[in-house]
């Protein structure tokens, strides 16, 4: 699922450990879900989203456009 | 309601205790069949095993998922298909097993037992996981 996650981390002068600790998962899964290879839960996702204080639509890309 | 992500949090001592711990059944299993040399080595077998886990797991995500401290969501979905791969894998070769040994003249024992105890543990979890929703 096309996502912000990486502009959004880099804007906010986070690292991808940081964020994972944040969230409670590991470096691995940020990379994953920045790669697009993993889409994360629906409370990860609202979790993230509530993280950079955007709706959760703006940060995830369910129809694959930006 | 807001759902916070579930942590899955696992000690890095899980997976040395565990396999330690199966380590000392192989050990008791050996000693029960008066073979303590061979139980003493499996024992040992297991244990280095467990320290393979803890010690590799700080440089690879392979081992710190699979011992216990990197399971997270990922991790969780990642292990669910693994475990599915491996019980299609050993269904598969239970079946195999199962016609081999029917003909070559013997009564598919103990294959036809292990599919069947396989059939209804997947029966019981479609309806136990269909039930919990």
């Amino acid at each position: 699922m096309r996502n912000e996650i990486r502009e959004l981390r880099g804007r906010n002068g986070l690292s991808q450990a940081q964020l994972g600790e944040a969230m409670g998962v590991s470096r691995q899964t940020i990379i994953a879900i920045e790669t697009e290879r993993y889409t994360p839960s629906l409370p990860l996702a609202m979790a993230l989203a509530r993280y950079f204080e955007l709706p959760v639509e703006e940060v995830f890309h369910a129809d694959g456009t930006a | 309601m807001l759902m916070e992500p579930r942590s899955l949090y696992r000690s890095r001592w899980f997976m040395p205790v565990f396999s330690s711990i199966l380590g000392l059944l192989i050990l008791g299993a050996f000693v029960a069949a008066d073979d303590l040399g061979t139980g003493i080595a499996g024992l040992g077998m297991m244990v280095a095993v467990g320290f393979v886990f803890l010690i590799g797991g700080r440089r690879s995500e392979t081992l710190a998922g699979l011992g216990g401290p990197g399971r997270d969501e990922r991790w969780e979905m990642i292990d669910t298909r693994a475990t599915a791969f491996a019980g299609t894998v050993l269904i598969a070769a239970l079946i195999a097993c199962w016609l081999w040994d029917i003909a070559g003249g013997g009564d598919g024992s103990p294959y036809g037992q292990l599919m069947a105890i396989t059939g209804f543990a997947y029966i019981a979890g479609i309806a136990l996981l269909r039930w919990r929703g």
